[in-house]
């Protein structure tokens, strides 16, 4: 982290959210129906939530809604005409949790790379990330196993520390130093005592974790070597019920189909989230479908997620911890529950 | 950055029946810019959408040698290629591409090549052929084998007998069951292994058809002395982007649409599901 | 698509049509204007003239002593099933009101009822997860019901016991202590086994020494069915257990038979000491969404809102008082009656060959009506053979109420307007029926609730719940302190004339289902099936398969007293030995070897 942290007076962080609102569209986690905290572009600062584990939906919507339009057709006298669709919209993301940063990031790296995703860069290049550190551990969290928190050395333009009275906030991007400098009088330079009090925070914060709950290291062995039999696969694929949840809340997941949906006598190409656990998901015109067993599919997701193959693709392993594959699974097969059966041969329902 | 999403707008110039139910489309680009700047490899593929019913993956039936028209042979399968057996010359598609890797040509020059196609497999064997016969002095000893079910299932049926009638190329077509009027080899692909003269150590085979078939005639092959980079095919997959990022087509690690759809049996070999 | 966590049943979790349930109102093609038939064609008009012409028609077939019927929908809301009720008991002037999933539930409702006294399904799905034993009884929940899955498998994971019965070994059963293989058809037969075992038990419940009305008659009844080891051990570990959970499939089969095993069921809970137990469960599965709230509604040809009988004369003044007119109280045809016996059909929210048991093949029935209007969001092949389309919300836009499983009904709030010209389907047909000359006082979906909760004993509270909660609140059943009656039970047993036994898999295609049919992510693997295997296919054990020489693919000629048919084979190593499985989406092709039964013996070789 750049070592220019300021801090902000609580009281003063409603002026800060106004002023962000005059400029970008400001997402942060609000109050939601039926007592939910859920991420939503909010219309007044007071509805910004500071206290919360993280919410069950992460912030990836914002950045690839689950239906993405992409380019809109229409047939007029010409004949066919094509527009691509391009959000280049500013969008704050406020009060995200250090896994959520971790994960647009990752994100943004798979758009990004190879043949660059021009549609989506429009939109994630126009997002400013400003997390907030977790001083306490999330109940189903495991982001330490991942290095994805519970503080960030990178990642995110601005780390937010909630300090009791104060909230510290760290640049660590160029587009982070702007925006605190923007915000002018509302900041001071943090004070030596509080840069301390934020290393201890975040020291008590990891301590806090204990034992680490998802040893990736001997699961990736296994997973990348072909070293977990086919039995244990089937066993667990029998404790999922394909639900596609894992891969719609998982702040990793982007896999997505593309379809034409008509609308008002055009046509509008979108992307839609698609879930690899679906037996669709492989299947091909002429019927054949080399993923038909759920077996099959449940084996893929966690090749996706934890090989050696794709952290030396992707730089970083698949997961970034926030635990909510755990809370979401309509069976039992979370990801520390399946990366435990790799490590130990057995599952245990 | 540009959207990967966008199609370029096409018109179809020529539509021929190669069966009763697939059929040979080629499409001219709108922008004559798309035209003349348009590049790509035999191997390569291509999404075409049909507005209204949708993009699906079709391999380029072309050579790029011959550019004026980009060619998709299409067999009908379901709504969106029933719709596409629908239009006519005039009517606008779009086109994606290319995708994938392509055939590596240059590293095939000075050797012998025998291509073996099995029904709707010559397709991507055909674009390879037509470059390889426009610069067929680059090239050692040309041979391809080609099978179908029944005689009605043979596609560019005119063009096959062109081959034939070439005097530096030799074809031996077969087809599993004959009707009246069929004088040709009668049998599935790989028994045409045995009516020419083999030369493993210096050919390279290209071999693309329906699974089972691919199976069959790569086991033959390996038999006879082909060593397993010698060998290459293209793999399909269920794709949706065509560009690397839906996963659709992953296979392990590596994606159908990126580093193939063509691979040597080595890689494929290598492919971790 | 985003669920709440503090939602009681879901906590935030979905199947895959849950999380995908926004894709079909939105790229389905959407009925935006009502339509009438003119020379053939369907063309847009406008409400006035539709209404008037549906009002038109149907009065000329009533006065010309023509039947006129009305089906409801398990797609509905509970103020939809109620105004279609109102619509025909009340405007219609006819009993002939049904929907055709109600025979695979309600059959089985009223035997339980009838042995637990008016204490109906009863428990929760968090009954069953907290539950140490569970019983399924036939299906495969992991498809069918995944919610009532989760559930079970969050139990067992837990340490609960679970058994399962049936005909296939599906995926829960691979979860289980143990499965008993039961013939299709023969689920009665089994559980009245494990009564048989129950009652040989020491002490048990309604035994002379803990004494229950109709004991010694059931127990003689029961007296001579084989009991196996297996079936002993079911029933001393449903005994033993504190909390057991009972989960029953729907089923296809003759209601007649349905209400004996329902009353089977119950018993069984009964002698084990879990009927009306405070967290065993014993629910009954419907097999879509709001089919205990249509059947609550009184959506049936024999009873009225509130499942109460036509006759009861309390209710019959209460309707009276409360339309302004009395009810028409004669008993009408069922939903599989009406294609081609009523002059008029008015078809809510339903696309009839999805599920008519005849499948396709009642489309020419539905083309002989005279006057067909359809009331639905979607362009269903229902909707297209219509003289009168009235274009209404779906569940995205709509508001009203809907009843789960559970008896817990919760509000549909809308997401969205309706498009166009579609309106809530509460007012379209209050509106309908006020054209047929009843009047309607509603302004809002609510003031339906509310009349509903003055006429469905059940439902008196639910308009302020439903308000008040965030979740929904139960129907409130009528209090019974009557302890359970027992009765004999008679077993149906499956004729097995033949070697092996064809059946129907399931009582519901959701492929044929608009949520699943318009989704471009749901409707794959139905899509594809459908094209792969247009002439149907038969799932078969490989041990079949072996017996016949043939291999997965092949094709086999299925026979039984009542005709044959050849089709595909798919290999499925789930099923019993014997036992034949025809996937309910393909019924059309084996309606002539079933003749009318859900199930039946059959010869089966090889096609040549």
């Amino acid at each position: 982290m750049a070592n220019e942290a300021r801090t902000i007076s609580k009281r003063d962080v409603a002026g800060w959210l106004a002023a962000l609102m005059r400029r970008a569209e400001v997402i942060a986690p609000v109050a939601a129906h039926g007592g939910d905290v859920a991420f939503a572009a909010i219309s007044s600062p007071e509805q910004v939530v500071f206290d919360f584990q993280n919410s069950l939906h992460p912030p990836k919507q914002f950045v690839l809604p689950q239906t993405d339009p992409l380019v809109v057709i229409r047939r007029n006298g010409n004949g066919i005409e094509l527009e691509p669709v391009r959000d280049a919209h500013p969008r704050v993301i406020f009060n995200l949790r250090s896994c959520d940063a971790r994960s647009l990031a990752f994100l943004y790296r798979m758009h990004a790379s190879d043949l660059p995703d021009g549609a989506y860069l429009a939109r994630a290049e126009n997002v400013t990330l400003v997390s907030l550190a977790c001083t306490v551990p999330c109940e189903l969290g495991f982001c330490t196993c991942c290095d994805a928190g519970p503080f960030l050395k990178e990642g995110t333009d601005v780390q937010l520390t909630d300090l009791g009275e104060h909230l510290l906030a760290e640049p660590g991007t160029d587009k982070g130093l702007a925006m605190l400098s923007e915000a002018g009088d509302l900041f001071r330079p943090a004070r030596p005592d509080e840069e301390r009090r934020r290393l201890e925070l975040e020291e008590a914060a990891k301590r806090a974790f204990g034992a680490e709950t998802c040893h990736f290291a001997s699961a990736m062995r296994r997973v990348s070597t072909g070293r977990v039999p086919e039995e244990l696969w089937g066993t667990m694929s029998d404790w999922c019920l394909e639900c596609g949840g894992c891969n719609f809340v998982c702040p990793t997941c982007y896999c997505f189909s593309v379809k034409d949906m008509k609308q008002d006598g055009s046509w509008v190409r979108c992307r839609t989230w698609d879930s690899c656990q679906y037996q669709a998901f492989t299947l091909e015109a002429s019927g054949h479908n080399p993923r038909e067993r759920r077996a099959d599919r449940i084996k893929r997701r966690f090749f996706h997620k934890v090989s050696a193959q794709y952290y030396l693709r992707d730089g970083t392993v698949g997961c970034v911890g926030c635990g909510r594959c755990v809370r979401v699974c309509l069976g039992t097969t979370d990801m520390p529950a399946v990366v435990e059966a790799i490590r130990k041969g057995a599952w245990n329902g | 950055m540009d959207n990967l999403f966008l199609p370029r707008l096409a018109r179809i110039a020529l539509v021929r029946d190669e069966t009763p139910d697939t059929k040979t489309f080629g499409l001219r680009f709108r922008d004559p810019v798309d035209q003349r700047d348009f590049r790509f490899l035999p191997g390569q593929f291509l999404e075409l959408s049909v507005f209204g019913f949708g993009e699906a993956p079709f391999c380029f039936a072309s050579s790029p040698t011959r550019p004026e028209l980009v060619e998709v042979t299409v067999r009908r399968t379901g709504q969106l290629t029933d719709a596409l057996h629908t239009l006519g010359p005039g009517d606008e598609v779009g086109l994606r591409g290319p995708c994938g890797n392509g055939f590596d040509l240059p590293s095939a020059q000075g050797k012998d090549l025998l291509f073996i196609g099995g029904g709707i497999g010559l397709p991507p064997l055909r674009g390879l052929i037509w470059n390889v016969l426009d610069e067929r002095e680059r090239f050692g000893r040309v041979t391809i084998m080609y099978g179908a079910k029944t005689p009605a299932d043979l596609v560019y049926k005119d063009e096959l007998q062109e081959w034939a009638a070439r005097g530096d190329v030799e074809l031996l077509v077969t087809v599993d069951r004959s009707n009246n009027g069929w004088t040709g080899n009668v049998g599935m692909v790989p028994t045409l292994f045995d009516k020419t003269e083999l030369r493993p150590k210096t050919t390279l085979s290209y071999v693309c058809g329906p699974p089972v078939m691919i199976k069959f005639v790569v086991q033959d092959l390996l038999m006879r002395g082909f060593a397993d980079d010698a060998i290459i095919s293209t793999l399909e997959r269920m794709m949706q982007c065509g560009v690397g990022k839906c996963n659709h087509c992953a296979i392990g690690h590596r994606y159908v649409c990126r580093d193939g759809p063509v691979f040597t049996f080595r890689q494929i070999k290598e492919l971790v599901e | 698509m985003a669920p709440s966590e503090n939602h009681p049943v879901s906590r935030g979790r979905l199947c895959a049509r849950g999380w995908n349930a926004h894709e079909a109102p939105a790229w389905g093609d959407r009925l935006t204007r009502p339509l009438v038939r003119r020379g053939g064609r369907l063309e847009p008009t406008s409400w006035e003239n539709a209404l008037e012409l549906a009002r038109a028609s149907l009065t000329t077939l009533i006065e010309a002593g023509k039947d006129v019927g009305v089906l409801g929908s398990a797609r509905a809301t509970n103020e939809e099933n109620y105004l279609a009720v109102r619509l025909a008991r009340g405007a219609l002037r006819t009993g002939s009101v049904d929907s055709f999933l109600r025979a695979t539930y309600q059959p089985l409702v009223d035997g339980i009822v009838a042995v637990a006294n008016g204490r109906a399904p009863a428990g929760t799905l968090a009954d069953v997860e907290a539950s140490d034993f569970i019983l399924v009884l036939e299906g495969d929940l992991a498809n069918t019901h995944p919610q009532a899955a989760h559930a079970v498998i969050k139990a067992v994971k837990a340490g609960a016991r679970l058994v399962t019965v049936g005909c296939a070994r599906t995926q829960l059963a691979r979860l289980a202590a143990l499965h008993l293989p039961a013939l299709p058809g023969e689920r009665g037969f089994l559980v009245a086994g494990l009564v048989a075992a129950a009652v040989a038990e020491p002490e048990p419940a309604g035994s002379p020494e803990r004494p229950l009305p109709g004991f010694e008659a059931l127990r003689g009844s029961v007296a001579a069915l084989p009991v196996s080891e297996q079936l002993r051990q079911v029933a001393r570990w449903l005994a033993q257990a504190t909390r057991a959970g009972i989960l029953v499939g729907p089923d296809g089969g003759p209601p007649e038979r349905l209400v004996r095993e329902g009353t089977a069921i119950a018993t069984l809970a009964a002698v084990t000491g879990h009927l009306g137990r405070p967290g065993s469960a014993l629910l009954p599965l419907p097999a879509r969404g709001n089919l205990r709230g249509a059947c609550e509604m009184g959506v049936m040809p024999h009873l009225l809102p509130g499942t109460i009988p036509l006759t009861e004369a309390t209710a019959g003044a209460r309707l009276a008082r409360v339309w302004g007119r009395a009810p028409a109280s004669a008993l009408g045809l069922t939903a599989a009656g009406m294609p081609g016996r009523v002059a008029g059909l008015v078809v809510h929210a339903e696309d009839v060959p999805a599920v008519a048991p005849t499948g396709q093949d009642v489309l020419e029935a539905l083309g002989q009506t005279e006057c067909l209007v359809v009331l639905d969001a979607f362009l269903t092949p229902t909707a297209r053979a219509a003289h009168v389309v009235l274009p209404v919300a779906s569940f995205a836009e709509g508001e009203g109420t809907i009843t789960s499983l559970e008896g817990r009904v919760q509000r549909v709030r809308p997401a969205a307007r309706p498009p166009g010209e579609a309106r809530h389907g509460w007012r379209a047909l209050s509106e309908l029926s006020a054209a047929l000359g009843l009047p309607f006082p509603y302004r809002s979906a609510n003031d339906v609730l509310r009349e509903i909760g003055e006429v469905v004993p059940a439902y008196a509270a639910v308009a302020d719940g439903t308000r008040d909660e965030a979740w929904g609140t139960f129907t409130s059943p009528p209090s019974d302190d009557r302890e359970p009656t027992l009765r004999p039970l008679a077993a149906d047993r499956v004729v097995a004339a033949l070697p092996a036994v064809l059946a129907l898999e399931g009582v519901f295609d959701w492929g044929s289902d608009p949520l699943v049919s318009l989704s471009p992510t749901l409707c794959r693997d139905h899509v594809s099936r459908r094209k792969l295997y247009p002439q149907g296919l038969v799932q078969m054990s490989r041990r079949d398969a072996d017996g016949l020489g043939v291999r997965h693919g092949w094709s086999v000629r299925l026979a039984s007293a009542h005709g044959e048919v050849a089709l595909p084979i798919v290999l499925c190593n789930e099923l019993e030995p014997g036992v034949l499985l025809v996937p309910y989406a393909f019924r059309e092709r084996v309606a002539g070897v079933l003749g009318g039964r859900s199930e039946v013996p059959v010869t089966a070789e090889k096609v040549q």
